[in-house]
């Protein structure tokens, strides 16, 4: 791989690293992203915030290119990128998968770090970042929802994609794991790594978010820091669950 | 401008899918479960085929005339084989499908396409572990011809490999089929009612509209187990293998184009269609060709070898026309003993069913009812033979050439064989089975882990 996380530059560029505008998917009659519009720096954790069915999956699905979109764009360091070329620029881990059921948990971790030509040493220490030791030798049918998403966040970070979008990956945690992988996805933010996570629960969406866009019923209601959500809302100490009911 | 073209995605190791998609195959039931139902099955006909060979044998070793009629092929080879293609009908889509529908199922689908392949790749990838399958499943049968001559019974080379090329085609072809079934399908389950609806379905052309003339006929050629019978026959047919390599071909790249979560099955059906277009096209090609070679020992698809070569000197077109119905067992004694042969030996042999007039009563009223009309050059003649000691003069004389001289020693001498299978059963329903389940087992272990993965970690 001729470009790894690490190397990234984690600088605040007046043109953003990924921008999506105007983006709409509709089923139908039915509307389940409407104009979306909102940007993502490298190093930024991104947190697009809504409850279920408020078209967060949808919208990461449509950004990556795996759904088709009805209207908008999304463009890579200002130029547009084309949904046949958007796997190159962007991993996403989508929610409620249990991949190769029968596999060890260690064969899956292998077999993506052999996709991407990870060495030995990283992938390792990707294992213990998310604290997947304990399981590796297990199958993936038999590992708890925690260890499930420990083992699907291995596999996001061992892809060497500059901008990961992950849908619910905070859900099946307890306070302390959610805590541990909170400071992974920093660590890996710091490297330059730019994340973009769909969370419905907005106390962890508070904990790790950089930024925030606020969606409800597929169109943008909010975005911006939790602080300049406060002064749109004019809740000086406004919790997120607080603006969030404000501007829905 | 850093554009994520700069990524050199091109370079991603084959290896670590074709493992993952080979370890998928083994390590779920289904093509364990086919392989435990295949030992039985194949064990019961190997031995019923030995039990039935060995009673012809022993009236052939008291009349040795009868002996020449004993070909292991027929015997032995078509029916022990024949208990395979009835798994592989049935079972081989369940193992195949699991390959592609499982990913569907678990949504682990949407991580498989973000990998840095092409699409193309992964579907050949997972088709490569199909076949790697298909071997497995083979093994109870190769270990009923492996018995066969243990037991001291003759096997041609080059006919046993045609059969057996034969089989491959055949479960190749169910593979993709199961495979495009599995990308169209959003359930495992769906995708074994659709490959199962077309194989299953064959069957139900096979008894139902082979046989019958016109758009019947065409219909019944459709038929997945048409791609066995030259094969069983001892035939190795060029166009009928490019054909089936183009339908698999043609089920791989609709796979690829059905494979996509999230984009609308509208779009997949009008990205099929010039797939469409270009497989009708490849199959219009591969109908052109006619080579078909004869592989049996016994040579019972073609002429002696004196008349195939002068046959094959004769360069003008010979034109046929037959005046009986297609559904009359004299058209296809006719057509197996002497207008195939002709086809494959001269270079250019035209076959004409002109169709009989009717009667008030239904049955036929023409004279010229049952006469073969045999045109070469512009002398022609008539005969209502089918046989070949008949047919083969009068060419001869058409063509006005001396018929060739008989070549002594050249009679296919048979292969009677007294013995009995029951040691066989002991393999089949016992020993074959423990080492399978063996195997199963030492796949279902639990796996050790590479160490190196397993420590503490460190800075990269």
């Amino acid at each position: 791989m001729s470009k790894l996380p690490a190397e990234l530059p984690t600088s605040q560029s007046p043109v953003p690293l990924l921008r999506v505008s105007g983006l709409t998917k509709r089923y139908g009659e039915e509307r389940a992203i409407d104009h979306v519009t909102f940007s993502a720096n490298s190093g930024e954790v991104v947190g697009i915030i809504g409850p279920n069915g408020a078209g967060k999956t949808t919208l990461l699905e449509t950004v990556v290119g795996l759904v088709s979109t009805d209207a908008g764009e999304v463009s890579w360091h200002g130029e547009p990128l084309p949904a046949s070329q958007r796997r190159n620029a962007l991993f996403y881990l989508p929610d409620g998968v249990r991949p190769y059921r029968d596999a060890a948990t260690y064969q899956v971790v292998s077999f993506f770090a052999g996709v991407y030509r990870r060495s030995k040493a990283e992938t390792a220490d990707t294992i213990t970042s998310v604290g997947l030791r304990p399981v590796l030798h297990k199958r993936i049918h038999a590992l708890s929802k925690g260890y499930n998403r420990r083992l699907l966040l291995a596999l996001a970070l061992l892809a060497p994609h500059p901008v990961l979008l992950m849908d619910e990956p905070f859900d099946g945690f307890d306070l302390r794991q959610t805590h541990e992988i909170v400071g992974v996805l920093r660590s890996q933010a710091a490297r330059g790594r730019t994340f973009i996570l769909a969370i419905h629960q907005l106390v962890d969406a508070e904990r790790v978010c950089d930024r925030l866009i606020l969606l409800a019923a597929g169109r943008v209601r909010g975005s911006g820091t939790l602080d300049e959500l406060r002064a749109q809302t004019s809740l000086p100490a406004g919790s997120l669950e607080d603006i969030f009911l404000a501007l829905t | 401008m850093r554009s994520p073209d700069t990524y050199d995605w091109q370079a991603a190791p084959l290896r670590p899918l074709l493992a993952t998609e080979l370890r998928e195959l083994v390590s779920g039931r289904a093509l364990w479960i086919m392989l435990l139902l295949l030992c039985p099955l194949i064990g019961y006909s190997f031995f019923q085929a030995v039990s039935l060979y060995t009673e012809s044998s022993t009236a052939a070793l008291q009349s040795p005339v009868l002996a020449n009629s004993l070909s292991p092929l027929d015997g032995i080879l078509v029916p022990t084989l024949g208990s395979f293609y009835v798994a592989v009908t049935l079972l081989f889509p369940l193992v195949a499908i699991r390959a592609l529908g499982q990913e569907k199922e678990t949504g682990a689908l949407r991580l498989l396409v973000q990998l840095p392949y092409r699409l193309f790749t992964i579907v050949s990838a997972k088709f490569a572990a199909v076949l790697a399958a298909w071997i497995l499943a083979s093994i109870p049968a190769l270990s009923a011809l492996f018995f066969w001559r243990m037991m001291g019974g003759h096997l041609a080379a080059v006919e046993t490999a045609n059969l057996l090329f034969g089989h491959l085609v055949y479960g190749l072809l169910v593979g993709a089929l199961a495979l495009f079934s599995a990308s169209i399908a959003e359930s495992a389950a769906t995708a074994a009612i659709i490959a199962l609806a077309v194989t299953i379905g064959s069957w139900v052309l096979d008894f139902t509209v082979a046989g019958n003339p016109g758009l019947l006929s065409w219909i019944a050629q459709l038929s997945l187990t048409q791609t066995l019978r030259p094969f069983e026959q001892g035939l190795l047919s060029g166009g009928l293998v490019l054909g089936a390599a183009c339908v698999i071909f043609g089920f791989i790249a609709l796979a690829t184009v059905w494979l996509p979560p999230g984009v609308p099955p509208l779009n997949k059906l009008r990205r099929s269609l010039p797939w469409l277009v270009v497989l009708a096209l490849m199959l219009v090609v591969a109908a052109q060709v006619r080579l078909t070679v004869d592989v049996t020992e016994d040579r019972r698809n073609s002429f002696p070898v004196p008349d195939q070569k002068l046959l094959a000197t004769l360069r003008l077109p010979l034109f046929v026309t037959v005046h009986l119905a297609a559904e009359d067992p004299r058209y296809a004694d006719l057509q197996r003993n002497v207008l195939a042969k002709l086809e494959r030996a001269m270079p250019s042999v035209s076959v004409t069913l002109a169709r009989p007039r009717q009667g008030f009563s239904g049955g036929s009223s023409d004279e010229s009812y049952s006469e073969v009309e045999y045109v070469y050059g512009k002398r022609s003649d008539i005969s209502r033979s089918t046989s070949p000691r008949e047919i083969l003069p009068l060419l001869y004389a058409l063509a006005g050439v001396l018929p060739p001289a008989p070549t002594p020693g050249s009679e296919y001498p048979g292969y009677p064989l007294v013995a009995s299978a029951d040691a066989a059963l002991f393999w089949f329903f016992g020993a074959l089975p423990l080492l399978i389940v063996l195997c199963w087992w030492w796949v279902r272990r639990p796996p050790s882990v590479d160490n190196s993965l397993a420590h503490e970690g460190g800075p990269s």
